[in-house]
């Protein structure tokens, strides 16, 4: 009898824990217990190929069958930075007419109006560091789509009349620009970091949207737009060896042409403690922003310095001045990598008048403690829960992946730089965050703005040192005949 | 020859307008998603609606709770959107070290909180006294905060992977999202039953701070802002549409906890809750643990619809904000909610008149007259679920002037009022209806939240599919009806920015 009752009870209680484990009707849980999950199924990775045309046009392509839709996302290897400084202006205004303005064979209205009937979106434009174009179609009208496409990147006719709409857009967003807080804040702010004339930071005037000509735009347009110095995304209902022949088809008589890419303008940026202020009468909160330059992601520092954010972000400026104080809605502070060029360390917030610089007392405090004491366990597990965890919604969208990796491609990372982050993110320690929050942090040495109402502040900024006052009217534009006479 | 030619011609005009008139709307790709959506009702009236999809490891939901601002009255205007955010706070288990020890403190502040008030309100109050009252309340506030564990509801859901925690607060609706790894599904339905069977309001007080600073972030600070809390409040004179979402100041400042509690007794019973969930997830499993974790939450009245109705209107309105900006107008019509059958058609006239580049508004107002930089149309404004408006919005160009804008969309309004639309600019409006349709559902969140719009809305979650057959149905007789029934000038307001001196 002994023997067997012990198997016995071993058999049931073998099949209570199975019971237990795998059907949960029998288990409510409270949010503490523990939980054990079962395991996740696969991450599967969608086929993504890449190929050269003859032309020099790189393509990535990935199939998605799921909808009955094509789209298309280029990155141009240009950018505004490499815009003249007396024609700030020209290469957004080049990105726009590319497409508005239509080709040679087809103005840019009928074009509007064909593409629109088909439901489709064809759409251009030029940033910082890249320019792009972008296609967006049902299925059955990706001949069509492709044909337009061709017209417009080997034809393009850059007429007088969209010219000039995109001018009068241009100037009205001048006229607007000191509307909304919010914009202000961010444009005078990257302004106090790289510099007002910097070709990061600067902005049309009307001086500069008038002194583009036709003749800039064309030529900007033929410096840059070529198939060798072109990298293209598509993703959708599609087999790839069809979609390949045909952008052959269509784009195959794109010619190549050399380009010489200049580098990227330096920053060089001197760390410094400032004050500075934007009277904004009108408004009964200030916008706050403190900060200095940031880095680059291509870093080895980089997956610690992502842990400092996410811990600087959420469990201090979010803890601290959101949920304990009730000073701001929105609240952070985070340490800014651009792909090929330094972003900005930023902490920012919004709080009414009467709290204006306990805030910022607050902030900088918090900032402070970062670089001097190490985050607790608790903070930096979580901090690396989230970002693991959370890893798989990385691959949850074909285009997603294959944007990543046209992305990744353009600015010369590795196409597995995602992994290596968080192979990397996986090893940080306390003691990597306190290094890193040491050498990339310089709360003696930031930049502070404040966008309000200085009257009804709860203390003068003077308090935190001598105040610098930015005056922000827009220059009116200059008749003519004074132009003359300079 | 000369006849076969033009034979030929209208032969391919004729071929052309079958194409255009026909538009492959892709019934098949929308019926079998359809073919694939599960629901499941519990006793207590809470409904779950599933759509399985396993391209990803990864699951959305979204819960859908039928209130929103248009349910508030006077005094406790912005306590939807309060509640929203109260919501994040946590539960008997989560958030709390000694749930019980915490409960004493908290009812002793709100008490005290009344005191204050009430003393605040005295023909001659007390300042020793309400000094006195207040310094208690800040030491009282503390006590309850050594119980807090600060923001442990999102923590331990951002723990595990949620990458799209939030929610939102509508006129119409408050709606919860959360998207994590397919296997935390158990995870989701402990920590989502607790959050609505056992929630704990704690951190009141300075919750409202917070809300205060969104209001002033959202709309007191920023022309636009004004401008529409003002317009929205002409154009309804009687129904809530006329309050914004985020509540008027005052209010905010003396809304109370026990408001707050009262007010989710009264709307999140399980009959005003719907579930929207897709991903990688079997509909059985889910209903299996969606019976043993929500039907505990006990069920309760479904409660009473709003009862205002906007009344018709007598004349146009106006109404003005003076600001430190550039001009911007604002122009609205009445029409009725989303259910009735004129929305389709109205969704037509708002397409053709104001959507997209090659709209009849854009080409006039932005392209060739060069008046405004913007020039849209828009239907179904500030919400679906009630009779709402139509609206037109435009932003003059540099130079122009509001009253310029508003000639031209008069003229193009009277233009589609007396001729019938183009067949080309129908088939753009279906077709387009159809790919935006297709690229929300390409995720699973826009899915999920698709679907329990639909069902609560709309009336049943079939109609996101169904609606294909209504926008294919739409002809040029209808939208020139329509046209004529709501774009009555009698029927409008319009809201100007002006700016200040």
């Amino acid at each position: 009898m002994g023997k067997y009752s012990k198997v016995f009870i071993i058999v049931i209680a073998f099949f209570l824990v199975l019971f237990y484990c795998g059907n949960p009707a029998f288990s409510q849980k409270s949010p503490k217990d523990k939980f054990v999950f079962p395991s996740l199924n696969p991450i599967q990775m969608p086929k993504v190929e890449k190929v050269e045309l003859a032309n020099g046009l790189t393509l990535f392509l990935v199939e998605d069958h799921q909808y009955p839709t094509i789209d298309l996302r280029a990155m141009v290897r240009t950018g505004s930075v490499f815009e003249p400084p007396s024609k700030v202006g020209l290469a957004a205004i080049c990105g726009q007419v590319l497409r508005t303005g239509g080709t040679t064979s087809m103005n840019g209205d009928q074009m509007d109006k064909e593409l629109e009937t088909m439901a489709a979106t064809i759409s251009t434009g030029i940033g910082l560091t890249s320019g792009y174009i972008t296609v967006s179609v049902l299925k059955e009208d990706i001949d069509r789509a492709f044909e337009i496409l061709a017209d417009i990147l080997k034809n393009p006719a850059f007429p007088e009349d969209k010219i000039n709409l995109a001018k009068i857009q241009q100037r009205t967003v001048i006229s607007r620009r000191n509307d909304d807080i919010g914009q202000i804040t961010f444009r005078e702010f990257q302004k106090l970091i790289y510099g007002g004339d910097s070709p990061y930071a600067c902005h049309p005037e009307y001086a500069t949207i008038d002194a583009v000509t036709r003749q800039d735009i064309v030529r900007f347009y033929q410096k840059y737009f070529y198939p060798n110095n072109t990298i293209m995304a598509v993703w959708g209902d599609f087999e790839s060896q069809e979609m390949v022949a045909k952008i052959k088809k269509n784009l195959e008589t794109w010619q190549r042409k050399d380009v010489s890419i200049l580098s990227l303008p330096k920053v060089d940026y001197g760390y410094r403690y400032t004050v500075n202020h934007i009277q904004k009468p009108d408004v009964n909160q200030s916008h706050i922003m403190i900060g200095h330059i940031g880095g680059v992601m291509n870093n080895p520092d980089y997956p610690a310095l992502s842990v400092m954010n996410s811990i600087l972000s959420f469990d201090r400026m979010f803890k601290k001045i959101r949920t304990d104080e009730g000073l701001a809605y929105s609240v952070y502070g985070y340490y800014g990598a651009g792909y090929t060029y330094p972003g900005v360390f930023r902490c920012g917030a919004q709080t009414k008048s009467e709290s204006t610089v306990y805030a910022i007392g607050l902030m900088l405090g918090e900032m402070k403690r970062m670089t001097e004491e190490e985050v607790s366990d608790e903070e930096l597990a979580k901090a690396k829960d989230e970002y693991l965890n959370s890893f798989v919604f990385n691959f949850d969208s074909r285009a997603e992946i294959v944007n990543r990796m046209m992305t990744y491609a353009y600015f010369g990372y590795p196409l597995d730089f995602m992994d290596r982050v968080k192979e990397g993110l996986e090893k940080v320690t306390k003691a990597d965050v306190l290094r890193v929050a040491k050498k990339y942090l310089h709360p003696e040495k930031v930049q502070i703005l404040v966008v309000g109402k200085e009257e009804d502040f709860d203390k003068p900024l003077s308090t935190l040192g001598e105040v610098n006052t930015i005056d922000i009217s827009i220059p009116s534009p200059k008749p003519e005949k004074e132009q003359m006479k300079e | 020859m000369q006849v076969r030619k033009r034979q030929c011609f209208i032969a391919v005009l004729i071929l052309a307008g079958i194409l255009v008139l026909n538009p492959s709307l892709f019934p098949q790709t929308f019926e079998a998603i359809k073919n694939q959506v599960r629901i499941h009702a519990l006793k207590n009236g809470m409904k779950f609606i599933v759509l399985e999809r396993h391209d990803a490891p990864v699951v959305s939901f979204h819960v859908y709770a039928d209130v929103g601002a248009a349910n508030e009255s006077y005094g406790i205007t912005g306590i939807s959107h309060l509640l929203e955010h109260m919501a994040f706070k946590g539960t008997k288990v989560v958030g709390v070290t000694d749930y019980e020890a915490e409960t004493e403190v908290l009812e002793e502040l709100d008490i005290l909180y009344d005191a204050i008030k009430r003393e605040k309100a005295a023909t001659e109050p007390d300042k020793e006294k309400l000094s006195e009252m207040e310094q208690r309340f800040e030491s009282l506030r503390q006590k309850a905060k050594e119980y807090v564990v600060t923001n442990e509801f999102i923590d331990m859901m951002r723990r595990e992977g949620d990458r799209g925690i939030n929610a939102y607060t509508s006129n119409d609706a408050t709606q919860y999202i959360n998207s994590l790894p397919s296997n935390r599904l158990e995870f989701w339905m402990a920590m989502t039953s607790d959050r609505f069977l056992n929630p704990v309001f704690r951190e009141f007080y300075k919750e409202r701070d917070v809300v205060m600073e969104e209001r002033r972030l959202g709309l007191e600070t920023r022309p636009m802002g004004r401008l529409l809390e003002d317009f929205l409040a002409t154009a309804f004179k009687a129904h809530p549409y006329h309050h914004s979402v985020v509540g008027h100041m005052s209010d905010l400042q003396n809304i109370t906890r026990t408001d707050v509690e009262n007010y989710f007794r009264k709307y999140y019973g399980p009959s005003n809750l719907t579930v929207g969930i897709v991903g990688d997830v079997t509909p059985d499993e889910i209903f299996q643990m969606a019976d043993l974790y929500f039907s505990r939450i006990p069920s309760g009245p479904k409660p009473e619809p709003v009862r205002t109705t906007e009344p018709e209107q007598w004349g146009e309105r106006r109404v003005t904000v003076e600001a430190v900006s550039q001009p911007i107008i604002v122009v609205g019509y009445h029409t009725p909610s989303a259910c009735h059958k004129d929305n389709a058609p109205l969704e037509a006239l708002a397409n053709i008149l104001g959507q997209g580049r090659s709209s009849r508004l854009y080409q006039v107002l932005v392209k060739e007259k060069k008046v405004a930089v913007t020039a849209v149309g828009l239907s179904g404004f500030p919400g679906d679920k009630f009779s709402n408006l139509f609206a037109f919005y435009a932003v003059p160009a540099k130079g122009h002037t509001s009253a310029e804008c508003l000639e031209l969309i008069d003229e193009e309004i009277g233009r589609i009022k007396s001729e019938f639309v183009t067949p080309e600019e129908l088939t753009k409006f279906k077709r387009n209806a159809v790919k935006n349709l297709l690229n929300q559902m390409k995720s699973n969140a826009r899915m999920a939240a698709l679907l329990t719009y639909a069902d609560v809305v709309l009336g049943d979650w079939k109609l996101l599919f169904d609606q294909i057959e209504e926008i294919r149905a739409i002809t040029a007789e209808d939208v020139k009806r329509v046209a004529n029934t709501y774009l009555v000038k009698k029927h409008r307001t319009v809201g100007e920015i002006i700016p200040e001196k």
